[in-house]
């Protein structure tokens, strides 16, 4: 075991010093292929807790806000780098992490693990918590539908009897699911004085009731299909004992943040018993991550950048650029790369007529579908009025010379994403 | 003039962004000052509300949703669905809900789930193991639609292996994907005004042609003469396109 992780190390030296990528994934493969226990064979020699957290939306933020929680408190994390949500992953972050004698020297590992590799992954060992964020329509070509994945899980989760589960309870076909576990379940939702809406939007999944069938009641909608809702033809409806913050500040915006916060933030208190006071006082500190709302400043203009990869995710995007209170000029990049799903027809499952009063770029490998989207919300097909560039960089710098003060949005999906950023930041990151 | 097109349950079938071929046709109307009213029909309305529309739209959905809807189908809605197809209303129906227009589905363990007889076309499992049909499609639309001088992209995404019977014509053959079932190079069906097929993309965004196809159809069916579309600028819906074809 230990020989595995010196050699797998060395590799991952090795591959590092040669420039071959950032060895997030291979040197998992490579132990994994090796050993196929060396996840299970890792939490059997190491005592640390483990924390799995899943979503289509909001993995990162939630992991690295209960990372910065612990961090805080003079623990000890790891977490599994950006993208490697795989169970090559996993192992990858397990490697880097150990020492030469296969010890990882840690309190708490954060894995945050793909739809698919979720059920995978509790094979391998039974994980101290697992959160549940949402689930929504995402990659349809690689994830398969909603409620296929939701029953998966459920397979997989129900029988961890010593697992520790927090769910986001809004999402009705997560807390259906959660209600079959042996493992204790605690619910976290959005604070329902927040919850505006009242109708339910385009982008939804699940409005019909996992149970019965029947088409379910909300009380309050905060978005897409997460609310206060209730089964007219069952007992299905959303639980009281609903974990939610008052009075959240933060330097994150938008309500989808406000469920990443107060899932990590339930975890904590719950597992490691960090109190609210704690909480509530260094959420300020906390600054947005790669790509979710990170800031970052580029020939002296000041860019935000929201990545999206489904239309849950892209519609929240947009009502976080539309509650700005400047002036804002945005860009919008779609690709069709594996990370970004390769079929691209949920850009018209995506509300981009919200967006169509702002000055708008458009690139990306799909940059002519994202175009023709943006033509379909006028009144008139006057396709000049926004700008398509092929090439990214040139895209960013027109944007950057033909606005003046307005500050800069950039949307973009997975892999786009990494090129804006290595762009911005002008070196290879990842 | 104006059209009445009716978008059938957008609530439970619109998992694959095909709402876009509603807004495309809605638009393409707009932009010419032709005015259209989308009915939303869906399964608390009643079957009346279908009747005398001048167009008909269903989109794909997951198996789930697919459930509920064809146990509605079933009841009214379905017999006056037929009716009007027959009647030569144009329509478009896309994956699951060209699937329900056949004749039945049979699944993986051998039941059958009858559809609504329609299209003379069954769709198969073939089983769990079998890969689904998935990627980007380019075809050649069928003779009947041969006023295009362009190839057809989209995006397919399905488990089920669709085959034609006799009495009816594919709407494409396969130049690139897979098509109704990977092996005869078909895609698609078509039976009198009405068209099924498996591509997303949305299909209609894309292809411009055969929204103005079915637009044209809708409106010489329902005002009993000739009608000539005012051309659109399509340039950036043809680069779009290309950019598929040259893909792949």
């Amino acid at each position: 075991m230990a020989l595995i992780i010196i050699l797998s190390k060395l590799i991952l030296y090795i591959g590092r010093f040669l420039k071959l990528g950032s060895g997030s994934t291979w040197p998992g493969e490579i132990a994994l292929s090796l050993d196929k226990d060396f996840l299970k064979k890792t939490f059997q020699k190491n005592k640390l807790k483990t924390i799995l957290i899943a979503g289509t939306n909001g993995k990162t933020t939630t992991a690295s806000l209960i990372k910065f929680f612990l961090e805080k408190k003079g623990l000890k994390v790891i977490h599994n780098r950006e993208g490697a949500n795989l169970l090559n992953g996993a192992a990858s972050t397990i490697i880097k992490y150990s020492d030469f004698n296969g010890r990882l020297r840690y309190d708490v590992a954060i894995f945050e693990v793909d739809e698919n590799t979720l059920p995978l992954i509790v094979k391998e060992f039974a994980p101290t918590a697992v959160v549940l964020n949402n689930l929504f329509r995402d990659q349809l070509d690689r994830y398969g539908e909603v409620n296929t994945i939701a029953l998966k899980w459920q397979k997989a989760l129900k029988n961890l009897k010593n697992t520790k589960f927090f769910i986001n309870a809004d999402d009705p076909l997560l807390y259906y699911i959660s209600r079959s576990f042996s493992g204790k379940v605690s619910y976290f939702g959005l604070d329902r004085d927040l919850m505006i809406g009242k109708e339910i939007s385009h982008d939804v999944d699940s409005i019909y009731c996992p149970s019965c069938g029947k088409k379910l009641r909300y009380t309050k909608i905060a978005f897409s299909h997460l609310g206060e809702f209730r089964c007219p033809g069952c007992s299905i409806q959303s639980p009281k004992n609903l974990f939610s913050l008052k009075n959240i500040q933060t330097n994150l915006q938008g309500k989808y943040n406000l469920y990443n916060i107060n899932a990590s933030c339930l975890l904590v208190e719950e597992l490691f018993s960090l109190p609210e006071i704690f909480i509530k006082k260094n959420l300020l500190d906390f600054l947005p991550v790669f790509g979710r709302q990170e800031k970052l400043v580029y020939r002296n203009r000041k860019i935000t950048l929201l990545l999206g990869k489904n239309p849950a995710g892209f519609n929240q995007a947009i009502d976080v650029v539309l509650n700005q209170s400047k002036k804002v000029s945005l860009l919008l990049v779609l690709n069709d790369r594996v990370p970004d799903g390769r079929d691209v027809s949920w850009i018209w499952d995506v509300d981009f007529e919200k967006v169509t009063n702002l000055p708008i770029f458009v690139s990306g490998d799909r940059c002519y579908d994202m175009a023709l989207r943006l033509k379909y919300c006028l009144d008139r097909p006057n396709q000049n009025y926004f700008s398509t560039f092929e090439n990214l960089n040139v895209s960013i710098n027109q944007l950057i010379d033909t606005t003046e003060n307005e500050e800069i949005f950039i949307l973009a999906t997975y892999s786009a994403m990494l090129e804006v950023r290595r762009i911005l930041l002008g070196r290879r990151l990842l | 003039m104006d059209l009445r097109i009716a978008w059938l349950y957008p609530d439970l079938m619109s998992t694959y962004g095909d709402r876009g071929n509603i807004i495309v046709l809605e638009r393409r109307l707009v932009w010419r000052r032709i005015k259209s009213v989308i009915k939303k029909i869906s399964i608390n309305s009643s079957s009346e509300e279908l009747e005398g529309v001048d167009l008909i739209f269903m989109g794909g959905a997951q198996d789930r949703q697919q459930e509920i809807v064809n146990r509605d189908l079933q009841k009214d809605k379905g017999k006056i669905i037929k009716k009007l197809i027959n009647q030569e209303v144009p329509g478009l129906f896309i994956c699951g809900a060209y699937q329900f227009m056949g004749k039945y589905y049979r699944a993986a363990d051998g039941t059958i789930i009858p559809g609504l007889g329609l299209f003379d076309i069954e769709t198969v499992s073939p089983g769990l193991k079998a890969k689904r049909l998935i990627g980007n499609i380019i075809v050649e639309p069928s003779f009947q639609f041969s006023v295009f001088s362009f190839q057809i992209v989209g995006f397919e995404n399905h488990g089920g292996r669709t085959y034609l019977g006799k009495n009816v014509k594919p709407f494409a053959t396969v130049v690139k994907g897979y098509g109704n079932n990977g092996e005869d190079k078909t895609e698609g069906v078509v039976y009198k005004n009405a068209i099924g097929t498996y591509l997303h993309g949305p299909i209609l965004p894309k292809n411009p042609e055969l929204a103005d196809w079915l637009i044209g159809k809708a409106l010489e069916r329902k005002y009993r003469k000739r009608v000539s579309l005012g051309k659109l600028n399509d340039q950036l819906e043809e680069k779009a396109r290309e950019f598929v074809i040259n893909k792949l």
